[in-house]
């Protein structure tokens, strides 16, 4: 949203027609690729994810670029997790080939590996790697939510016990003229012109609880948050946040039986 | 380059196959006649913001996504000399301008202006192989493979050229979204062709040499290669896997067929405007069979007993081979392809309903 705030004000409504609340289009399918362990096909609105999963397999020897060890303390006790992530060159509006070292990448990853090394049950898996790819072919806003749903459902379609899928949704603080105000409605799931213009933050959260399925407790695995806001809004912008997480988990479960029913239907008949 | 080397087939299984393929009519492993292809899922439009994208499923699960990207680029004026000694019109691959002429009556009449002005530095390949870095041996080859047959017949960077000042930059980015089990050369094609078809530039509003401006209306762009109705259209080449066997020629190998194969070609095909497919390139491929290795006869095998290996001398054991000529023990191919057999396999591919056409045709009618 651009920093004229007045046609935010005016009618509630976001650029693309969106209120504060409302989550884009998420489309989902789970098990695309029948030569990998696990995979996945996640759109958020534009943000189009392909994620594919192998393992748990024997511990690879490290490449010669040199890849540290990401997230994986102690391999002769627990698995350990590896997550690649390639940003296509066509992925954005201009055509940007990307460095393999590039660092905001390299974050993206490590966060993404801590995020599941705490729902995995890795330690089932000792000397293996998981390796998590994750192959963007658009961007258009919540980059970092995007992949952390698309690799739940790749790790699902694995089979890899966890305990619970991690969703993630991105929340930002709705520009305003009067900067003290701060009762101003916090944005849910950003695109990437919201994403430019607003301070926003990742959430990714379980809802590990009670085992009453979506009543338990929620957990947050992941909270990122690059840009500057008031501390009066944070809370605000936490509960929308970790509500939206709980109905991403909704989607992404839905498409998860989905696919077992298929399954079972192929089965049986 | 150096195919895949783990092939794990035993000598008699690979001579089980050769004998399958050279009869007449050859007996694929799946039932396949000669010129039938795998079934294949294609789509194209896939990206919102690229200016065109494909993605083709083969049924091996391998799977490539492509997408095509355009930018407006300062050309270098046509009187300096350019430093990387590239004369105008030749082209970096000294191919010339002489097919340009080739381009249809339309092309001419937009204006000479148009003709043989394109640069081959104004297209740009990129090939993306997880688990590879960019300048290993196969995404290098590959992407020279491809450029060398986008660029060849000449009509694809002509399309580029916006006016003596500026022209089109595009880029052509292909993701190999699954790991190389076969050779990736004819889904990387494939998938390159249908992105192309579906490659829309925006519309020029600006005239002459004036700094190009474009119509903000996404609706009103044009294609790269237009869809006419008409028989005169060009269209973008497609590169297709032919192998020998004997004297039967496949296409569509599978990596068993290709571990027997006594030659293997890449021929690529470009549409001209009359509509009849002309061959722009052919390259040759190590067939993976002479790497495969050699059965032993049974007068040698000590396993079984057999005292050949102590009784025979050298010069006997090579006769021996020699008379043989690998029909009932395998033996790697030795030698090249006969002169004729090359040139029925790019006839195969170039005739008149030939699978050339066939796969362009298939392709055309994929829906976005």
């Amino acid at each position: 949203m651009p920093l004229d705030t007045s046609t935010y004000a005016l009618a509630h409504l976001r650029l693309d027609g969106r209120r504060w609340n409302e989550l884009r289009h998420l489309h989902a399918q789970i098990s695309t690729q029948a030569s990998s362990d696990g995979s996945s096909y996640l759109e958020q609105g534009n943000t189009k994810i392909l994620c594919t999963v192998s393992g748990p397999q024997e511990q690879r020897r490290n490449a010669p670029g040199g890849r540290q060890q990401q997230a994986g303390a102690g391999s002769d006790t627990e698995a350990q997790i590896v997550v690649e992530m390639n940003l296509a060159a066509f992925s954005s509006t201009d055509r940007k080939k990307r460095a393999r070292s590039d660092k905001r990448v390299q974050e993206m990853q490590f966060t993404i590996a801590e995020a599941f090394r705490g729902t995995l049950f890795t330690n089932l898996y000792p000397h293996s790697t998981i390796t998590i790819t994750l192959h963007v072919l658009s961007q258009d806003g919540s980059l970092l939510t995007a992949c952390l749903n698309a690799a739940t459902l790749a790790l699902v379609d694995a089979g890899i016990p966890m305990s619970d899928y991690v969703s993630a949704v991105t929340v930002a603080s709705a520009p305003s003229s009067d900067q003290s105000l701060d009762e101003v409605d916090p944005l849910l799931d950003l695109n990437g012109l919201e994403e430019q213009e607003l301070p926003f933050m990742t959430v990714g959260t379980t809802a590990a609880g009670t085992g009453e399925g979506v009543e338990g407790e929620a957990k947050i695995m992941v909270l990122v948050m690059e840009t500057k806001v008031q501390m009066g809004r944070l809370e605000a912008m936490l509960s929308v946040g970790v509500d939206g997480c709980r109905r991403v988990r909704g989607l992404l479960d839905d498409v998860v039986r989905t696919q077992g029913r298929r399954v079972m239907e192929n089965k049986i008949s | 380059m150096a195919p895949y080397t783990n092939i794990p087939l035993s000598p008699a299984e690979l001579s089980y196959l050769h004998t399958s393929l050279s009869q007449q009519p050859p007996l694929r492993p799946d039932g396949r006649s000669p010129t039938q292809f795998r079934p294949l899922i294609a789509e194209t439009d896939i990206l919102p913001s690229a200016n065109g994208s494909a993605r083709i499923c083969f049924a091996d699960g391998t799977e490539a996504i492509v997408g095509v990207k355009a930018e407006v680029e300062k050309s270098r004026l046509a009187h300096t000399v350019p430093s990387n000694g590239e004369a105008a019109g030749q082209g970096v691959l000294g191919l010339g301008k002489g097919s340009a002429r080739d381009v249809g009556d339309e092309m001419d009449v937009e204006g000479d202006e148009s003709g043989g002005k394109g640069r081959d530095a104004w297209l740009e390949v990129a090939i993306e192989i997880p688990g590879m870095r960019d300048d290993d041996a196969l995404p290098v080859f590959l992407s020279a493979m491809l450029t060398e047959a986008l660029l060849a017949d000449g009509g694809l960077k002509d399309r580029l050229w916006i006016n003596s000042r500026f022209h089109w930059r595009l880029y052509i980015d292909i993701l190999l979204h699954s790991q190389a089990l076969s050779y990736p050369l004819p889904l990387l094609s494939l998938t390159t062709h249908l992105a192309l078809l579906s490659t829309r530039l925006p519309a020029l509003v600006s005239e002459k040499d004036e700094d190009p401006l474009f119509n903000d209306d996404w609706e009103a762009s044009t294609y790269l290669y237009p869809p006419t109705t008409t028989t005169q259209h060009q269209k973008p080449p497609v590169t297709l896997l032919v192998m020998s066997v004997g004297a039967t020629i496949l296409f569509d190998p599978s990596k068993q067929e290709l571990a027997v194969a006594d030659s293997v070609l890449a021929i690529s095909a470009a549409q001209s405007s009359t509509g009849e497919l002309r061959m722009v390139a052919l390259r040759t491929i190590d067939p993976p069979s002479r790497l495969t290795a050699a059965g032993v006869p049974n007068v040698l095998n000590t396993t079984t007993g057999a005292t050949g290996a102590q009784t025979l001398s050298a010069a006997d054991v090579l006769a021996m081979r020699e008379k043989d000529q690998g029909q009932s023990v395998w033996r790697p191919p030795r030698g090249g392809v006969p002169r004729a057999l090359v040139a029925k396999m790019i006839k195969m591919v170039v005739e008149r309903g030939g699978v050339g056409e066939e796969v362009m045709e298939g392709l055309a009618n994929v829906e976005t």
